[in-house]
């Protein structure tokens, strides 16, 4: 999978601190890209890139938290770190319930932020190749005609070709090579690969009538 | 003083900032220099900027000490819609301020006054942090609070705080400013002790009256700064 060169994000109002995390980020050859707002990190164009969040809870106007939710909405997946300068226990209760990796307070040793950052674009890294091995699964589905999906639905039931072929008032032939084209369509070695593919992209077999 | 309890986790915030940058810069820097060819102008700034946050660091500590213990008093003439501005800026964050808004009408024509900027400021962080954790007991829904400065018989700077909390009842006004009254169940009783004490050796006033609709207004004067010095 391409994945060049991750990015990590960080938004934080104290330009020293921004600074100082983006040196931190670029000494280890990382790319970093910094925001001081909650907003100017909205209004940037978030991509499919792979990267992480590092983000200070206590900021004017929007805060860490509410930016939290805001991304949620707007869809950006990317994992996030929080960083505080004075956190209280509801506080990160409340972050790591939203889905927060981590919660650091300040001042903090660059091994546990490292640490963090690398955890995150490893998690960042899995659900972007989830994203696109679902992508490709789709695909394959959608390349299938109306009627290998139709057999395609009876098939992952575990059902034989005979059967299938009485339901849909056909030759039990026909089926076989219907389920041949599936399978090579699909990618698929065996019947309980198919099967796994359908839970995947959440096809159910058809219910018997 | 029962406000710097409210006011420590402000504090811790702003010293651990500080803090987190020299840590992470420093850090970054070893990094840097252990690189085959170290950019030195990189090191260079990382060093400018610890020296600068490690000068912050410390004007927070001691902005601290000298709202904990009076200190020796700084006169100097001031724009007290300055002083007025700088206060609300560090405390905007306060969790004691959480929803309330707070509405500023300066004059702009105020001339300067001759006082202490730091024990003005005390005197301007109790009476907001009063008048917020009124309206938090009243559980007003809107908390609005108005700072307000103005003119007082062509010799006074005058700064009113007016909130729209429940009010104080008459018959405490006039023990409000003695020192360990208090009507907080976990206060020292000692802000606005404090706070008379201060605008008296300012040869200023400080007064507390109930508005007309709803909430309370407290005002201290300040004189303007003649020139002559005591």
């Amino acid at each position: 999978m391409s994945d060049l060169s991750p990015v990590v994000f960080i938004v934080d109002d104290d330009s020293s601190v921004r600074r100082s995390l983006e040196r931190l980020v670029k000494s280890v050859g990382l790319t970093a890209k910094s925001f001081a707002s909650a907003k100017e990190f909205l209004q940037y164009g978030h991509g499919k890139e792979t990267g992480c969040l590092v983000l200070d809870v206590r900021m004017p106007e929007i805060s860490g938290l509410e930016l939290q939710e805001k991304m949620t909405k707007a869809g950006i997946l990317l994992p996030i770190i929080f960083i505080s300068g004075h956190g209280t226990v509801p506080m990160s209760v409340r972050a790591m319930k939203a889905g927060a990796l981590d919660f650091l307070q300040k001042p903090f040793d660059e091994q546990d932020l490292l640490e963090a950052v690398y955890r995150a674009l490893d998690r960042c890294r899995q659900a972007r190749e989830e994203h696109q091995e679902m992508e490709t699964l789709r695909a394959r589905v959608r390349s299938l005609t109306p009627k290998e999906y139709e057999v395609f639905t009876w098939v992952i039931t575990g059902m034989p070709n005979k059967n299938i072929a009485d339901r849909l008032a056909t030759a039990e032939k026909t089926v076989k090579v219907h389920r041949a084209s599936i399978m090579k369509k699909m990618g698929a070695q065996s019947v309980a690969e198919l099967v796994r593919m359908a839970e995947k992209a959440g096809i159910h077999p058809l219910p018997a009538k | 003083v029962s406000t710097l309890g409210e006011l420590t986790s402000s504090l811790a915030h702003e010293i651990n900032q500080p803090l987190a940058a020299i840590l992470s810069n420093a850090q970054a820097a070893q990094r840097f220099l252990s690189q085959d060819k170290p950019d030195m102008k990189e090191v260079a700034e990382i060093l400018g900027d610890i020296v600068r946050d490690d000068n912050r660091a410390a004007e927070v500590i001691r902005k601290i000490r000298s709202l904990l213990k009076k200190e020796e008093t700084r006169y100097e003439t001031l724009s007290l819609n300055d002083v007025i501005d700088e206060i609300l800026n560090v405390i905007r964050n306060d969790t004691a301020l959480t929803a309330v808004s707070i509405e500023k009408e300066f004059d702009p024509s105020l001339p300067s006054v001759w006082g202490d900027r730091i024990q003005l400021q005390q005197v301007i962080l109790n009476l907001v942090l009063n008048a917020a954790e009124a309206m938090k007991e009243e559980g007003t829904d809107v908390r609005r609070l108005n700072v307000r400065t103005s003119k007082q018989d062509g010799r006074f700077a005058k700064v009113s705080i007016r909130d729209v909390g429940p009010g104080i009842d008459e018959s405490t006004a006039s023990r409000l400013f003695e020192p360990f009254y208090t009507t907080k169940a976990g206060g020292m009783g000692m802000g606005l002790a404090i706070s008379k004490d201060i605008v008296k050796s300012h040869k200023g006033e400080i007064r507390v009256e109930n508005n007309t609709d709803r909430g309370t207004t407290f005002s201290f004067t300040v004189p303007f700064d003649s020139g002559v010095r005591p």
